[in-house]
């Protein structure tokens, strides 16, 4: 008799505890993704009686996180096509925000410069910004990653840091190893207009504004282009894609040359945002960019924009509320938390090893 | 002691006193070459590389000086001058392995006797335990952290005893130290019609400890602190964070190699009216020409060096000779401080009648009422100065103007 009472009790226990787990992984992700705003709307709503503190940090936080996404496009890309985390991706980003710089200085772009001189000139700041950093990227997998393709994974790897290092020093050497202030030439802390208090600057609609169609024209290239297709089909089987007659070394520098464009898109929007760039930029914003691809679900294009977008407000409320000293910690704490209740990333992985 | 300004007459001659050079990616020499037996060597340990790089040449140059006028000899011994880098290009200011190299090779000289730095105060965190071992003498002509010498407020729980292995001292600074510098900054924003003031910090030995120190000394002026935070100094903006910041003043406490600009930037657009302050830890080149037109001005920074006209006789005789001998119209700041650091310890070394480092340690500490370049000064049992003046600079055009000086009462 207590045997079976004692059997029934563990059968209670054991039901119980698959219940709390199943609402874990069924609702964990959201109560863990809305923690930081739920926690601090109450909180604001309580102390100020209003939400705008909290929707400053989201405004700022999806135009800082659209940098961070435009960069994680490119990891996510390479990741996708040929499962290889290019380190030196964060530093071709670099790369951009330099050449932005050097091109507009070129231009004689300056702060005293007309609107209709400076929108032009900074339109063609983008384009030769991204098709530097695309051309560059292009070359990096030419020289490192391509005759490493059948080698065992650790040796690209190996190239990749290599390459994030050499790309260290060309920024320090080119414009010294201090942080380098560039012309406010948007006037990036300027107000454009307000919402309930919540004040929109032009960097943020910079960002914003360039971020929206590059990811839109991105998605719908791979979604619809014969090239795109051909992508998708080299990131699902290189083999049988080469066996239809896909070019797939030319299909893998065109993954390249797209992440690249979008690090270049990112270098120049983050040089007039930040009006400061350094040649260890790329590394942080590298951490960042493959935090979010990561978050997304790497190889997927919706996830990173979304993983970038997540960073960039978890970042924002963090260096509001706690202090730009704790973000990092924050922002990883919140990846470890997404990867715990779903490892394969917030939209899934679309890659090879996933399937 | 012979009149300083005598000697830089005596001095204008003293190329032939035999500096001799030679020059590595980290290291570079100069001293006596005349004369045979032994030669002792003295280092210095500074960022010769980075956002400090200006000041540390200064520095350099200014060491180079007071041993050429010394004859590159003392108690007839030659004396060998090796300056050490103690920053990467990667880093772009010190680094700490960097740093106990530099350490690591004076402490293996065995003809050395005496080591001029660091520059940063956490880069003296570094190297003060490994020259304690041995022990040689060390003198830092720029650091303020009180920690380093001192259990004061503002210290961190340990200092100043962790630095010291040996339990026996062979630091001491010729600046004062920060609880001078954060007394200065208080009075400077009283004196500017200050209520209250917003510290956010580098979290370096320096930066933080130089915080601690101005909140302390704000309490007892009455000038209350609306917060203290820390910053990540490799974040790419504070926006965030500076939207939060509604006090009419605002303190930066680090360097410029943590991100100094970009805070300030951050700061003065998220309240245009706001008063800006600083301390010698951004008072620099690359602060000053980086900084944004809009905000010159706007930015006061306290440094222990005053205006040249300030100093004794001697003082302004400097000035005029290092003009001369490197063909620098206006020297950097400084460069006054390279030399009193060099000088200093030659006479230290004078009074120890020999070439044992214990003595040379010894006659520094002994130091007392030594009429120098920077004025009249004597160093405690600690080794700090006792010297309490810091001058008061406006980032005007892309330079330091020197705008008025501030005693500060012995004991702040």
């Amino acid at each position: 008799m207590e045997a079976a009472s004692f059997a029934a009790g563990r059968v209670r226990r054991a039901s119980a505890l698959a219940w709390v787990r199943g609402l874990l992984s069924s609702y964990g992700l959201y109560v863990a993704l809305l923690a930081l705003p739920l926690v601090y709307g109450i909180n604001d709503l309580q102390h100020a009686h209003n939400l705008t503190r909290l929707g400053q940090n989201l405004v700022n936080g999806l135009s800082n996180g659209a940098i961070w996404a435009l960069v994680a496009l490119g990891y996510t890309l390479v990741y996708g096509i040929i499962e290889l985390i290019n380190f030196a991706h964060g530093d071709v980003f670099m790369i951009g925000s330099f050449a932005s710089f050097a091109f507009w200085t070129t231009l004689g772009l300056t702060v005293a410069t007309s609107v209709l001189g400076l929108v032009g000139g900074l339109l063609v700041t983008l384009v030769v910004s991204m098709i530097a950093c695309g051309a560059l990227n292009v070359m990096i997998e030419r020289v490192a990653y391509r005759p490493l393709r059948n080698a065992p994974k650790l040796a690209p790897l190996i190239t990749a840091v290599g390459f994030s290092f050499i790309l260290q020093n060309v920024g320090e050497l080119w414009l010294g190893p201090a942080q380098h202030n560039v012309s406010d030439l948007i006037h990036a802390q300027q107000k454009v207009f307000s919402i309930s208090g919540v004040v929109v600057n032009r960097s943020d609609l910079l960002a914003l504004a360039v971020t929206a169609p590059l990811v839109i024209l991105l998605t719908t290239f791979i979604a619809r282009s014969r090239l795109g297709k051909a992508m998708r089909a080299t990131a699902q089987d290189p083999e049988a894609a080469r066996l239809m007659g896909i070019n797939v070394d030319t299909t893998i520098s065109a993954a390249f040359a797209l992440g690249g464009m979008m690090a270049g898109a990112g270098g120049l929007i983050y040089a007039l945002y930040q009006t400061n760039i350094w040649f260890f930029q790329g590394f942080r914003a590298g951490l960042f960019a493959f935090t979010a691809a990561v978050m997304g679900g790497i190889g997927n294009l919706r996830g990173a924009v979304a993983g970038g977008l997540i960073i960039g407000c978890v970042q924002q409320i963090s260096d509001n509320r706690f202090g730009s000293q704790w973000t990092e910690a924050i922002v990883f704490g919140y990846l470890i938390l997404v990867m715990v209740f779903k490892p394969q990333g917030l939209f899934g992985e679309q890659t090879r090893e996933a399937g | 002691m012979m009149g300083t300004g005598c000697t830089l007459v005596a001095a204008i001659g003293i190329a032939a006193c035999g500096s001799s050079s030679s020059s590595s990616s980290s290291s570079s020499s100069s001293g006596s070459s005349s004369g045979g037996g032994k030669s002792l060597t003295i280092y210095s340990s500074l960022p010769l590389q980075g956002t400090s790089r200006g000041q540390s040449e200064a520095v350099v140059n200014g060491a180079k000086l007071a041993l050429q006028q010394a004859g590159g000899k003392v108690n007839g011994l030659n004396v060998t001058y090796t300056s050490l880098d103690d920053s990467t290009a990667a880093a772009g200011k010190w680094d700490p392995a960097q740093v106990a190299k530099d350490a690591q090779q004076a402490a293996s000289d065995s003809n050395s006797i005496a080591y001029i730095g660091e520059f940063n105060s956490g880069a003296s965190a570094v190297s003060i335990p490994i020259l304690n071992r041995v022990p040689l003498l060390q003198v830092s002509p720029s650091n303020t952290a009180v920690g380093l010498t001192a259990n004061v407020p503002g210290a961190t729980p340990g200092e100043p005893a962790k630095y010291y292995p040996t339990r026996k001292r062979n630091y001491g600074r010729i600046v004062p130290k920060d609880t001078i510098q954060a007394a200065a900054l208080v009075a400077l924003m009283k004196s500017d019609g200050c209520k209250s003031v917003y510290v956010l910090n580098d979290r370096e030995v320096y930066g933080q400890g130089l915080a601690t120190n101005v909140a302390l000394a704000a309490k007892t002026a009455g000038l209350k602190v609306d917060g203290n935070q820390g910053i990540d100094p490799k974040a790419p903006n504070y926006r965030s964070q500076a939207s939060q910041i509604h006090s009419p003043c605002f303190l930066f406490s680090g360097i410029t190699a943590n991100n100094g600009v970009q805070v300030y930037k951050d700061i003065a657009a998220a309240d245009p009216s706001a008063k800006l302050y600083g301390p010698d830890g951004v008072a620099e080149a690359a602060f000053t020409t980086n900084e944004p037109a809009g905000l010159q001005g706007r930015t006061q920074l306290t440094v222990a060096t005053l205006d040249p006209k300030a100093y004794p006789a001697a003082g302004r005789a400097f000035f005029k000779q290092f003009s001369a001998t490197y063909n620098v119209a206006s020297p950097d700041p400084y460069a006054i401080y390279g030399y009193e650091a060099m000088s200093v310890v030659l006479d230290a070394i004078k009074r120890s009648g020999s070439s044992s480092r214990q003595s040379v340690i010894d006659a520094f500490f002994q130091t007392k009422n030594r009429s120098s370049v920077l004025g009249t000064y004597s160093i405690d049992a600690n080794g700090d100065t006792t010297l309490t003046t810091y001058g008061v600079y406006k980032v005007v055009g892309g330079k330091l103007v020197f705008s008025k000086s501030i005693k500060v009462k012995p004991g702040a």
